[in-house]
């Protein structure tokens, strides 16, 4: 197996040098033949990569732990279902992955690339086959992931037990596959400018692949920060961790991007910026890859054997040259067809929410590189962590979140100050009845009084669009749900967006109800023994064990109790005057107004060979808030120490992510019926589009 | 640079004074204002002020991890120390003090807002304020070259024909999709009021 994986990737770094080789001199001597040639090369080396991939993976499946990399990334014991996430464990696995996801989605974007690119394929599909090139020289040279071991173990070390859960199949793939796919966008559009391709031919491939890339970087986002809260055991879902930090700085980007392409789609403005914009996501890109592999900044993610360091900052170095060089090159030729027209307009906010979103990342990479900065300046160090982030950062988003209220109800061109007043005043209105209730109802902190007034706002001003366009349809006699259907599907981008714009709302919801309102106490329990915190009471019913031979492992089973608070008098007013948010009762003794509203199993497990702890969190979940139990230790006594708390709203984080797949998907479906007509309707379907 | 902007900000802005928005913005200040001066933070028990202070305090032993979220001993015995040092009656202040003597300027989450840390709070300020500023800057001359690229013919003629060409269909467009009366003087300045208005300019 091993062989076949070696050979694989030494075709495939053949095959790609001759794909970018053969495409260039073909290209430049006008030798067809070559190009076709070249262009097939490419399609092969997506099957070499799947022919080393599929090595590696059968290794895992077979425990052929001849070869270090499986030897160290799984054993007997593991789940057989884990075999995929083994394979992309560490860091030569994870690069396998990353050319993998790399050349299957080259191969399908060179193959479905619309014809009339045609001129700037050829450099489209150089700089792809450069960029595999570089891995497969990676994984050959430096990084193999068919390396073999002198003497084969009986047994291998594992599987990372943090990574024992069911959002690691999703996670890391999407989130590699992310922040690799960026490539594809950025490949077509260098191509276009050094074929000379000026027009907007490539915009809406360059949109089709950047929102596929940006959707599933997202969700791989979303679906990490799902991880963390359920198996971490620290209580959160963001910790802006470098690593963390470096996904979502292209994505941010990207954000951008994907909103100001919808200016050049529809009035031929901003090219030079979405041509620099995708080069920024690029290159973050690349920088990302580099943190990932041995950069210089301390994170819990990163692959700490990796010492790819120096090759990945070289490479992130070149696309910075490359992109940049490129960009200056064609400037002059990048201009708009028209001007703009007003500050109030569509196209201005789209602007100053680019800058916004660029702000938001240039801001996280000074943090990220701040403490680099500190070492050099002065030899101090300094860590920046997630409350700096939280203080910077959060006014920022705030801010794109009311230009998410504002922007999408302006026109394109001009605003009159008549159709301002027609849209903004129920926005305005509502939220500010909202910050009223909220006041009126006792809630405290003011910033978050005022950051859900700002989504009631945004929520009423897409609430507002989808009313009256429903309205109208439904006077011309469609049903509800139908009118409103025939309004999603009049302007998939648009009305997609606001699908995503609401997913946003929700996950703005869940980041201010845990960030601002978040109560916790700590407590010891014994069998029989209960914690109580503000309206719950945790009872430690049963404790069992699940170890194995690699881990110690017990989980507890715990009664969740609503309780009323008057039958608790004495109990609270003593732990108030102890300083404590909670307390421990003793008994068991059900009180008159207690009842039983959920079971949790906390699950703690120590990992021998990895002298690691994972665990696995009880949440009992409802819309209004999470009660959240992390299983600190099981001690020797007998007792089991929690870390509990309360986190208001965090149900929202998770229930955004499937409008942000639906939406992603709608505003991505292909807008079939309108392309397939001729010439003279599409212009009314085009400026359709518009309303 | 700053004062004319804004004014040009103003001036430019196709509102007029309006007493409605004029109202709705001094009501929204001012509930704000009212708003900054009601935060308890002395409502937060012993507790929740331990676990924030742990929040800020990195854990010496481990990559990037607060001891709020580690369970390593060092963090649990810190957390221990927070505590105690809180129960003693201690300031936030003064329980970070006590860390940095200890471990270093490196123990706290985020940087000090003092000396050369100052930088890592200063600069994000200019970074935000900067972008607004160039966003501004921008659409204004984005809009004072469109304006002289039309007086002087050039290729926005071209743009402007094209425009016209187009303005039946979307008065079409407009009559297809017109969802009741409200929206109608909307959609007659994004189609047909636009252009007319780009003319008289020019």
């Amino acid at each position: 197996m091993a062989d076949l994986g070696v050979m694989a990737l030494l075709l495939g770094l053949a095959l790609s040098a001759y794909s970018a080789i053969g495409v260039v001199i073909g290209e430049k001597i006008g030798m067809a033949a070559l190009v076709v040639s070249a262009r097939r090369a490419l399609y092969m080396t997506t099957v070499t990569a799947i022919v080393a991939s599929g090595a590696l993976i059968n290794a895992f499946v077979q425990n052929d732990f001849s070869i270090a990399y499986v030897a160290d990334h799984s054993n007997t014991l593991m789940d057989r279902a884990f075999v995929w996430v083994a394979f992309y464990a560490g860091n030569e696995g994870s690069l396998l992955y990353i050319l993998l996801a790399l050349s299957v989605i080259s191969a399908i974007s060179v193959w479905f690339a619309p014809k009339r690119l045609a001129r700037s394929m050829p450099w489209t599909i150089a700089i792809l086959a450069i960029i595999q090139l570089f891995y497969f020289g990676v994984l050959t040279f430096f990084a193999s992931p068919f390396e073999l071991l002198d003497t084969v173990p009986l047994d291998g070390r594992g599987i990372n037990p943090l990574l024992t859960h069911p959002g690691m199949f999703s996670h890391p793939p999407l989130l590699m596959g992310g922040l690799i796919s960026i490539t594809i966008p950025f490949a077509f559009v260098s191509g276009a400018l050094i074929a000379g391709n000026y027009g907007d031919d490539w915009v809406d491939v360059a949109r089709v692949s950047a929102i596929i890339g940006w959707g599933v970087l997202g969700t791989g986002m979303l679906l990490g920060a799902w991880w963390a809260y359920t198996i971490l055991g620290w209580g959160g879902y963001w910790a802006w961790d470098p690593i963390e930090n470096v996904a979502l700085m292209p994505w941010l980007v990207m954000t951008a991007f994907l909103h100001s392409i919808m200016v050049q789609k529809r009035r031929g403005m901003f090219r030079l910026w979405n041509v620099a914009l995708l080069n920024i996501a690029f290159v973050l890109a690349q920088l990302g890859m580099f943190i990932n592999r041995g950069g210089p900044v301390v994170s819990v993610h990163s692959f700490a054997a990796s010492t790819l360091g120096a090759i990945f900052l070289s490479f992130m170095l070149a696309s910075l040259v490359f992109a940049f060089a490129l960009f200056l090159w064609r400037m002059p030729q990048l201009k708009s067809d028209r001007a703009m027209e007003s500050f109030v307009s569509r196209e201005a906010s789209f602007l100053i929410n680019n800058f916004l979103f660029l702000a938001v990342m240039v801001v996280t990479l000074w943090g990220v590189l701040f403490p680099l900065f500190s070492d050099l300046a002065r030899d101090v160090s300094v860590s920046v962590s997630a409350p700096y982030f939280d203080r910077v950062n959060g006014p920022v988003l705030l801010g794109i979140v009311v230009m998410m209220g504002i922007g999408p109800l302006l026109p394109w061109r001009k605003a009159s100050a008549r159709s301002m007043k027609q849209w903004f005043v129920w926005p305005t209105v509502v939220g500010m009845i909202a910050i009223g209730v909220l006041i009126a109802l006792g809630v405290e902190r003011p910033v978050a009084i005022f950051a859900f007034g700002v989504v009631a706002f945004v929520a009423t001003a897409i609430g507002e669009e989808w009313w009256r366009g429903t309205v109208g349809r439904h006077r011309s006699g469609d049903n509800w749900a139908l009118a409103w259907w025939r309004l999603v599907n009049g302007n998939r981008p648009r009305h997609g967006g606001y699908i995503v714009h609401i997913s946003i709302l929700m996950l703005a919801l869940g980041i201010i109800g845990t960030n601002f309102y978040q109560q916790r106490t700590d407590g010891a329990l014994a069998l029989g023994e209960s914690l109580v915190i503000d309206n719950y009471r945790i009872e430690y019913v049963d404790a069992h064990d699940s170890s194995r031979p690699d881990r110690i492992a017990q989980w507890a089973e715990m009664t969740i109790y609503r309780i009323d608070p008057d039958d608790y008098k004495q109990e609270i007013s003593f732990a108030k005057a102890k300083g404590s948010s909670g307390f421990t009762l003793k008994d068991s003794r059900i009180r008159p107004n207690d009842e039983v509203i959920d079971t949790i199993e906390p699950w703690h497990g120590f990992y021998i060979d990895f002298n690691m702890a994972s665990v696995r969190s009880g949440i009992s979940s409802t819309v209004v808030e999470d009660l959240y139990v992390i299983p600190r230790d099981f001690l020797a006594d007998g007792r089991v120490s929690l870390a509990v708390s309360i986190n208001p709203l965090a149900w929202w984080l998770w229930a955004s992510g499937p409008f942000f797949i639906l939406g992603t998907m709608v505003a991505l479906w292909p807008q079939a019926a309108v392309e397939r007509r001729p010439a003279r309707k599409r212009l009314i379907g085009e400026s359709e589009g518009e309303i | 640079m700053a004062p004319r902007l804004s004014f040009a900000v103003i001036e430019q802005c196709a509102l007029p004074a309006n007493p409605i928005t004029a109202i709705l913005v001094a009501l929204l200040l001012s509930v704000l204002f009212a708003l900054s001066g009601c935060i308890r933070e002395s409502d937060i028990t012993l507790e929740q002020r331990a676990h924030q202070l742990a929040g800020e305090l990195m854990c010496p032993i481990c990559d990037g991890q607060t001891i709020d979220g580690s369970n390593a001993q060092i963090a649990i015995d810190m957390r221990l120390k927070v505590r105690d040092l809180l129960d003693e009656g201690s300031t936030n202040a003064e329980v970070k003090d006590y860390f940095v003597l200890r471990y270093g300027q490196d123990i706290l989450a985020a940087p000090e807002r003092s000396g050369f840390s100052l930088l890592a709070w200063i600069v994000p300020v200019f970074i935000v304020l900067g972008g607004v500023v160039i966003a501004l800057l921008s659409i204004k001359s984005m809009r004072r070259s469109g304006l002289e690229a039309q007086s002087a013919g050039g290729t926005s003629t071209v743009v402007k024909q094209k425009q016209n060409d187009l303005s039946d269909y979307l008065a079409h467009v407009d009559r297809d999709l017109s969802v009741g009366s409200a929206i109608k003087s909307d959609e007659s300045n994004k189609s047909g009021d636009a252009p007319s208005s780009e003319k008289a300019k020019s």
